[in-house]
């Protein structure tokens, strides 16, 4: 709490000093405008003008009310002062002269007053998509989690409750099954975890750290390998040790989910890769399969975690698949990169995330 | 009768303290539970167990206080229990001197497999028992020569510097415990080079290239994310 509250006060700290040198900065311009264009002419009618444009300008790119008012003010003095008759003496009984005031005024309150009004709907909508999509992933969540509790509340019941009309079989069987949905729903968890790391308010709370992408695919393997034994796995990396700036943690579940899937939902997969490589810039992994690949419908729809939410698009009880993509999709914007699924035209999916890579890191 | 270790489990769910006693005892240990960090200190002291498993969460005293206290007197081994959202105690747990660690939740095997590995480091010293009498520890097609100062795979020599063997020899030594980023540094390198651990990682992966046949499916030394290596265990 504390930390976030200091990053937010050094924030509008930053702010306030970005308001005060765009102000000073404009006015400064103008202020030299109109002294080198005085040497031209002798005319100053353009000076309202060029200050009148200025105030417009710094109430556009700053905050909120004060700036735009304020150099209103040093404008109408300033001109008042440097550029008309009697120069460097203040003579408020200049004619026309609450005209120029009144006119730089209101120009810097309209000003200020839309763009305010446009932030705060921007905000407005931001916030709006915010809720809508912690919205989905809650519907999906909840969806998701039922499906297991059921079934585990209900296999182990039948122990208890048949304790003496089952046979050896039988009951390893029911509680084999309240076994493995219960380690989905530890992986589930795993995802709301995650979530409420990458999503606590404005300010991302994941923790980078330099990393070696073949440590991490490599915990990933050998977790994945205690679950599903029987899987024909391939993994690829560069001959040169790949580092990248992550939350080693994250980017393992993205994995972890993206291994996962393919093993419940590719149905005819005989072989799982994965793939690491260096792009431009950015380091790059790819979980294939040659599966069933994907239903081409589907594609844009996956990263949003709302796939059996929507009818029409049957998938297996809706298990495994709601909310673990869009995680994955947060994870990796959340890193600064990029996710995409697609089929393979040798058959299977493909799903290919990507994580920029700093020079100096390389 | 035979004797058999005593095993102080230190957790205040009911339900977990509950399912590792049923496995520890019909696993030959003897238990005894706490359920507070008070009530674990008279225990230690009283009891003399000869593995504590340790919950970092307790609902009176912080987990790390208890390893802290219990290493100013005993070796005792300690095995910690952390939650997947104490991620950073559990760094802080090995460094102030806990065993090993295993993530909730974790299986039987996973546990048990833990505790004899702890048991036997503390009672063997840190010197594995067949690297004192042979010099040599093996594993699979693993072997490293302790008096030649070599690490061979299938025989033949692997080729690795002198600061990649040393990083394996130290890992071989305490062969199945999970060995911090900051240990490692400072037994290689003097307590002076704290804090950076990109050139251990560098070295990893150099002898990752020289010993294991694909660096990203590791058969020899795992990576425990954030944590540090494990060296598997020997045969």
């Amino acid at each position: 709490m504390n930390k976030s509250n200091h990053i937010k006060s050094g924030n509008s700290a930053v702010r306030a000093l970005r308001n005060w040198a765009i102000s000073l900065l404009v006015l400064g311009v103008a202020w030299l405008l109109c002294s080198s264009l005085k040497k031209l002419s002798s005319s100053d009618v353009y000076v309202p003008m060029i200050f009148v444009l200025a105030v417009l300008i710094i109430s556009l790119l700053t905050d909120g009310y004060f700036y735009g008012v304020l150099a209103s003010i040093v404008s109408v003095i300033g001109v008042n002062y440097a550029f008309t008759y009697p120069y460097m003496k203040l003579d408020f009984s200049i004619y026309g002269y609450p005209t120029t005031f009144m006119t730089m005024l209101a120009v810097s309150l309209v000003i200020s007053t839309l763009t305010t009004r446009v932030r705060e709907q921007e905000k407005l909508r931001h916030e709006t998509a915010q809720a809508q999509l912690k919205a989905n992933l809650l519907r999906a969540i909840s969806h998701d989690l039922r499906t297991p509790l059921t079934s585990i509340i209900g296999s182990i019941d039948t122990v208890i409750a048949e304790d003496g009309h089952l046979n050896g079989s039988e009951r390893a069987e029911l509680l084999g099954d309240a076994k493995k949905d219960a380690e989905w729903l530890v992986r589930m968890v795993e995802n709301l975890l995650s979530i409420t790391r990458i999503s606590g308010a404005e300010e991302t709370v994941i923790s980078k750290s330099p990393e070696l992408i073949e440590e991490i695919i490599g915990e990933c393997v050998s977790n994945f390998k205690k679950r599903h034994p029987d899987v024909n796995l391939k993994v690829l990396i560069p001959d040169e040790p790949l580092t990248v700036d992550v939350d080693a943690m994250l980017i393992e579940q993205v994995l972890m989910n993206l291994m996962d899937n393919a093993v419940y939902h590719s149905e005819t997969m005989t072989e799982l890769s994965i793939e690491a490589s260096v792009g431009e810039g950015f380091a790059r992994i790819a979980v294939s399969d040659d599966g069933v690949g994907l239903d081409p419908d589907i594609i844009p729809e996956l990263f949003k975690g709302q796939i059996g939410a929507s009818k029409g698009h049957p998938c297996d009880g809706n298990k495994f698949r709601g909310i673990g993509l869009a995680v994955c999709s947060a994870i990796i914007s959340a890193h600064g990169g990029s996710i995409t699924a697609a089929n393979r035209p040798e058959g299977g999916a493909v799903f290919e995330f990507t994580i920029p890579m700093e020079d100096s890191l390389q | 009768m035979n004797i058999r270790d005593k095993i102080l489990i230190v957790e205040d769910e009911r339900s977990i303290s509950n399912f590792l006693r049923t496995i520890l005892v019909s696993n030959d240990y003897d238990v005894i539970i706490a359920r507070s960090g008070a009530e674990a200190y008279s225990m230690i002291t009283s009891h003399c167990p000869d593995l504590i498993v340790l919950d970092l969460g307790l609902p009176d005293i912080d987990g790390l206080q208890i390893i802290k206290s219990v290493r100013e007197w005993t070796l005792l081994p300690i095995v910690v229990v952390s939650a997947r959202s104490h991620e950073r105690d559990k760094v802080q747990a090995l460094d102030l001197g806990a065993d090993d660690y295993i993530t909730k939740p974790f299986g039987a095997g996973e546990l048990l497999a833990r505790i004899r590995t702890a048991i036997r480091h503390t009672r063997t010293g840190l010197a594995n028992e067949t690297i004192a009498t042979t010099g040599k520890f093996k594993a699979g097609s693993l072997e490293i020569d302790y008096d030649k100062h070599q690490v061979l795979i299938d025989g033949s020599n692997a080729g690795l510097t002198q600061n990649e063997y040393k990083i394996v020899a130290l890992l071989g030594k305490c062969a199945g415990k999970v060995l911090t980023y900051d240990y490692i540094i400072k037994e290689l390198w003097g307590p002076g080079t704290r804090g950076n651990n990109q050139s251990l990682r560098v070295h990893m992966a150099n002898i990752r290239r020289k010993i294991e046949k694909s660096p990203a499916e590791p058969q020899y030394i795992f990576t425990e994310i954030g944590v540090g290596y494990r060296m598997v265990e020997g045969d």
